[in-house]
């Protein structure tokens, strides 16, 4: 058991709806692991894109008063959601060195700023603080034979400086995480491409043509199945599927998970601890097929 | 607007207006000498009609009309990759951000208002609530947008698994959230923050 | 009683502008000892010299301080006017008004009052200054070059055209450099090596050049005239006098896939090998690390079939010190590569690239190896990775260069040219394929440069597309290209069977190394220094050390060739004399009270203190005391600041002239 790992806990929002099996199995992968997640009080809406994208003031008032929030907590604060995770950083990184931008949030928080938590991505938690030694260690079910296509999306690497999670081009953590787990990750071209975030709202058919892209790549590289660090990617390649089969006339078939839920698969958890019934795309034949379930 | 010849003079390149945007993203815009690597790479390129580096080259000579009226930097998906890649350190993304916000605030009808209308209800769900309530968002958004049937399947299919919340709780500090909201506002009437 | 002449310079405007100088030479004229103060445009000119000598005539003048710019610019200028008119030219001092004064501030009130301080300072520091002898070294005909490519090679061929020996050391195997693995040249699409074979061979007949291939630099002491430099001459494991080329080893050596340097690691070679056919010398070198008989003692069949009985397991490296007067350096350049983390290099990689692991993504130097007719594809262009031909090729331009994010600023200069003869040289082999150029500017400078980019474009089919790629990735056998066409405002996606990259010009590796032991500057690149980017740029700040070709910056090969003949004169100019006038700012020991801790010798970077016995009238030794050689002595001043008694004296700069300007404050 590891007493020394506690985390402050920020799901954001979706993990509260539209991506409530990821909070569920976040949950219970860390419990499983014995890390600890504390929910920070009161936390809100961190803004995510729209913020930022008209109002970057707004975006850097919410992302501070959030991580005050997170203060209150002991522990680093544990991030799940890339687009999350991505404003934090973002936050940090642009007030430590603008010092205009500073006082303008602290006055529109009325509170000074705080920049010295470390905010971190489960992925970190898991391949870093935890350590993947510890985390094959863990593994009680490897997920011998399921060929993975690890998919980080835009904000977990991008830009360069500001998420410092891995390298922006040649990212590997993702695949060291699925390998510790027992999987075989597969090399595919698209790893690294927009989805089209949250024009899945304003503009679907954007978000078609590039999680189409996407789809096709991973199937292409023969992988079974893709896994993701983002509600809002998840829900593009994943709630939309069905789709962009019609809409390209293809056919995929090609679940979507969280990397808690595979992470969590390989550690013995049940399919009920993990919220596979909440995936729109069924991933029980695939994982039948493999002998995971 | 897009086709009209340009015609340069101190009086027409509103420097003013450059100025502006490097204080909102902090990134120099001197800098850019057309290499073309941030349209390159763009995902959503194809669907603007000044891809990113044109952008750039309006805001360089100073034609902010140009820009603001256009619907391309509302198709800016945010994803990095244009920061990330060019070869001088102009921070492309930051740029798009002080372009939408300078857009938003002024006036004329922008050619964009699906994207723009996702936003703020986006926003005034965090004023309202604190967390964002997605069934609020999409339904609003459908109904405003005139477009009622809009991922009229989907629907049933996710308040069967659970994804959709019907209902939302207001955050216990929501008037905290809402302070920060009107202290901001309070703070460019005064011409303390752009 | 001195009589003391300031001149101060408005130097244009450059410091009269910030300057009331009027005023300074007033102020300074009431100073006691000064006998003449005035103010005047340009000191440096012909008028201002000729007013100089005429005042000092004129006026008697004992001392004189020219206030103007630094003297690193014109202390030589003045003190040869001064001693034209008849003074010894170390009574001679300037007053830096420029640089320390009127360049750098603003106010001009403060700015005269400081000018006026630092004006007197030297007035009373030149009360102070002695009448120094000149000191003259011999000097040592015989020039050093560094680096035996076209550079290295042009200049030794200068020099001892000249009569002089000249010692060329170069580290690889054989001479030639990146210029013998290039193809055809622009702007004329001559054959590379045709046209250098010849000036090689030459340099290996040449009765005044010795040749030390295979060979490095250890260690260089000494100074202008008087340099000894230590090479180490790397063990070949084949004697040179016994060995006549006949190349048998090379056939029968068992070791036959090593990758070949010279062809860019597409090509194989032997453990015995030789780079190339025309290498100069043809002696081969045993590569040590990969020979089977040194990695596990077996074999040796080499030096079996060797008639001459050449090959020599037991060769070690040899140290051979040359005494030589002058150094060329013309080490030549590297490519940048796109790896992750470019080996010793702080520059980032491209990831969106690949970093370098997608096979068929080549930089512009493997590609003149493929198109080479010597080359390891017989001068076919053909994929690395299957062997194909090519029908659909890219060259992306600028990879690395004008990239800040990346940790380059500067432009590289070939490369436009190069690829624009990439593109013809491909058209001429596959005359079905098609090649694309992605770039932002077209850099064509030169004579005929312009034109013969224009028919890369016009005649020969290339079809260059202005604007950058963003990522290459792999896509069954082909790499697609996602670039834009910022013209036509559209991306632009390319499905290429080869895309070549035309990687930055750096320097060699080890090149900040080697200035450290030389002793020269460089910059944040590594690339070599030159005294005055537009009028010494062929010589370091270091005396007797010069540059020639990529060394110094990037450069294409008319430009290296002519840069090496710059240094080349530049060498011949200092063995025209058979002595070297030294300034005599040297250090001189008190012995009177040295107590012979040699604590001076300790800290003198240059070796110039030796050990001198003082003995009495019967020729017992007394005591043994510090002596500074003032032929070695570059007069640092080191040794003064740190004897802890006080003996050592560094004429020029003594503990008397330094106070009386501090005092004068």
């Amino acid at each position: 058991m590891n007493d020394t790992l506690k985390y402050a806990y920020y799901p954001g929002c979706s993990l509260h709806a539209s991506a409530g099996e990821y909070d569920l199995s976040t949950r219970e992968l860390f419990h499983a692991l014995g890390i600890s997640l504390t929910e920070v009080p009161d936390w809100f809406c961190c803004g995510a894109t729209p913020a930022h994208n008209v109002d970057e003031l707004l975006s850097l008032s919410l992302c501070a008063k959030n991580l005050e929030l997170a203060e209150q907590v002991e522990g680093d604060l544990a991030v799940a959601c890339a687009s999350c995770f991505s404003r934090l950083k973002f936050t940090q990184h642009t007030l430590e060195e603008n010092v205009t931008k500073r006082k303008q949030v602290e006055k529109a928080i009325d509170a000074p700023v705080k920049l010295d938590g470390k905010v971190k991505h489960l992925l970190e938690i898991l391949a870093k603080d935890l350590g993947l030694e510890r985390l094959a260690a863990s593994v009680s079910k490897p997920l011998a034979g399921l060929k993975v296509a690890c998919y980080y999306g835009c904000l977990l690497t991008r830009p360069t400086d500001v998420p410092n999670l891995d390298c922006p081009e040649a990212p590997t953590i993702m695949e060291r995480v699925v390998e510790a787990a027992g999987a075989e990750a597969v090399a595919w071209s698209h790893r690294l491409e927009c989805c089209g975030a949250n024009f899945t709202l304003s503009r679907p058919g954007v978000v078609l043509q590039l999680t189409n892209a996407i789809l096709d790549s991973a199937k292409a590289a023969g992988a079974d199945c893709v896994m993701v660090g983002c509600p809002l990617c998840h829900g593009n390649l994943d709630i939309r599927q069905k789709e962009i089969e019609s809409v390209y006339t293809t056919s995929y078939n090609l679940p979507v998970f969280y990397l808690t839920q595979l992470v969590g698969l390989a550690v013995g958890l049940a399919s009920e601890q993990l919220g596979l019934d909440a995936m729109i795309v069924n991933p029980t034949p695939l994982l039948k097929e493999k002998g995971l379930l | 607007m897009k086709k009209k010849k340009m015609v340069l003079s101190q009086e027409t390149m509103d420097t003013d207006f450059i100025r502006k945007v490097e204080t909102l993203s902090d990134t120099s815009v001197r800098s850019c000498f057309q290499c073309g690597k941030c349209s390159a790479g763009c995902p959503m390129a194809t669907f603007m009609e000044h891809p990113p580096n044109r952008v750039m080259r309006l805001l360089q000579l100073g034609q902010w009309q140009r820009v603001l009226a256009g619907r391309s930097i509302w198709y800016c998906a945010s994803c990095e990759t244009c920061s990330t890649r060019c070869p001088n350190k102009v921070h492309l993304a930051s740029i798009m951000d002080a372009l939408r916000k300078l857009s938003w605030d002024a006036e004329g009808a922008s050619k964009e208002s699906y994207v723009q209308l996702a936003n703020k209800l986006f926003l005034q769900n965090i004023s309202t609530y604190g967390r964002q309530y997605e069934m609020r968002l999409a339904a609003v958004f459908n109904v405003k947008s005139g477009q009622f049937l809009k991922d009229m399947m989907l629907g049933p299919k996710l308040f069967a698994k659970g994804k959709l919340k019907m209902f939302q709780r207001k955050n216990k500090n929501l008037s905290e959230i809402q302070k920060i909201f009107s202290r901001i506002e309070e703070m460019r009437k005064k011409g303390e923050a752009l | 009683m001195s009589r003391i002449g300031v001149f101060i310079c408005h130097c244009g405007e450059n410091i009269s502008r910030t300057v009331d100088v009027e005023r300074v030479a007033q102020e300074v004229g009431r100073l006691p000892g000064v006998a003449f103060s005035s103010d005047y445009k340009y000191m440096c000119s012909d008028p201002g010299q000729t007013l100089l000598k005429k005042t000092i005539q004129d006026q008697k003048l004992s001392h004189v301080v020219v206030a103007a710019c630094s003297p690193r610019m014109h202390e030589k200028t003045f003190r040869k006017a001064v001693e034209a008119a008849g003074l010894n030219p170390f009574l001679c001092e300037m007053a830096n008004i420029r640089e320390h004064c009127s360049w750098v501030h603003e106010n001009i009130e403060e700015a005269t009052v400081k000018a006026t301080e630092i004006v007197g300072m030297m007035v009373e520091r030149v009360k102070k200054n002695r009448v120094l002898p000149t000191i003259t070294v011999p000097v040592t005909k015989r020039s050093l070059v560094i680096g035996g490519g076209i550079a290295g090679i042009q200049a030794a061929l200068d020099i001892a055209d000249a009569g002089h020996e000249v010692v060329l050391v170069e580290r690889e195997p054989s001479i030639g450099g990146h210029m013998a693995q290039l193809s055809e040249t622009f702007p004329t699409l001559d054959c590379s090596q045709c046209i250098m074979t010849p000036k090689m061979v030459d340099v290996a007949n040449h009765p005044k050049i010795k040749l030390y291939t295979y060979s490095e630099i250890e260690l260089v002491e000494g100074f202008i005239g008087n340099f000894q430099v230590t090479i180490k001459k790397k063990a070949r494991s084949v004697d040179e006098d016994r060995c006549t080329g006949c190349g048998v080893c090379m056939t029968k050596c068992p070791q036959k896939k090593i990758p070949n340097k010279f062809d860019q690691n597409i090509g194989m070679r032997t453990a015995i090998y030789i780079p190339f056919p025309q290498a100069v010398p043809n002696t081969p070198v045993i590569d040590r690390e990969n020979c089977t008989k040194f990695k596990t003692g077996k074999c040796g069949v080499c030096q079996k079939v060797c008639g001459p009985g050449a090959v020599d397991f037991e060769q070690e490296d040899r140290l051979i010190v040359e005494p030589v007067g002058a150094i060329v350096v013309a080490t030549g350049f590297d490519l940048y590569t796109i790896d992750e983390k470019p080996k010793g290099s702080p520059i980032k990689g491209y990831g969106e690239f690949g970093h370098g692991k997608i096979p068929d993504v080549i930089d512009g130097m493997t590609f003149e190896r493929l198109a080479s007719a010597s080359g390891p594809t017989g001068g076919k262009i053909v994929r690395p990775s299957d062997g194909k031909e090519p029908k659909q090729i890219v060259f992306i331009q600028c990879i690395g260069s004008r990239a800040r994010e990346k940790g380059i600023s500067y432009c590289s200069k070939v490369c436009c040219m190069y690829t624009a003869k990439h593109t013809m040289l491909y058209h001429h082999k596959v005359h079905d394929g098609q090649a694309y150029v992605f770039f932002m500017d077209a850099r064509t400078p030169g004579k005929s440069y312009d034109e013969f980019w224009r028919r890369a474009i016009e005649e020969e089919e290339a079809v260059y597309i202005r604007g950058m790629v963003s990522r290459l990735y792999q896509k069954g056998d082909k790499i697609v290209v996602m670039g834009s066409d910022i013209a036509v405002g559209v991306q632009v996606e390319i499905e290429a069977d080869m895309v070549v990259l035309a990687t930055a010009i750096q320097p060699q590796k080890g090149a900040d190394l080697l200035a450290q032991k030389l002793g020269i500057s460089y910059d944040k690149y590594n690339f070599y220094s030159e005294a005055h980017a537009k009028l010494r740029p062929v010589e370091c700040a270091t005396a007797g050390i010069y540059l020639a070709g990529a060394c110094q910056g990037p450069k294409d090969i008319p430009e290296t060739v002519s840069q090496a003949s710059a240094a080349a004169a530049k060498v011949m100019t200092l063995f025209s004399k058979d002595k070297l006038e030294r300034e005599p700012i040297v250090a001189r020991v008190r012995e009177a009270g040295c107590v012979g801790c040699f604590a001076c010798r300790k800290v003198c970077a240059y070796g110039a203190v030796e050990e001198k016995e003082i003995r009495d009238r019967q020729g017992n030794l007394i005591k043994v005391v510090a002596y500074v050689n003032p032929g070695v002595c570059a007069g640092c001043g080191t040794c003064q600041a740190t004897c802890p008694s006080k003996c050592v004296e560094l004429d020029g700069y003594t503990d008397e002239q330094v106070i009386a300007m501090i005092e004068a404050l």
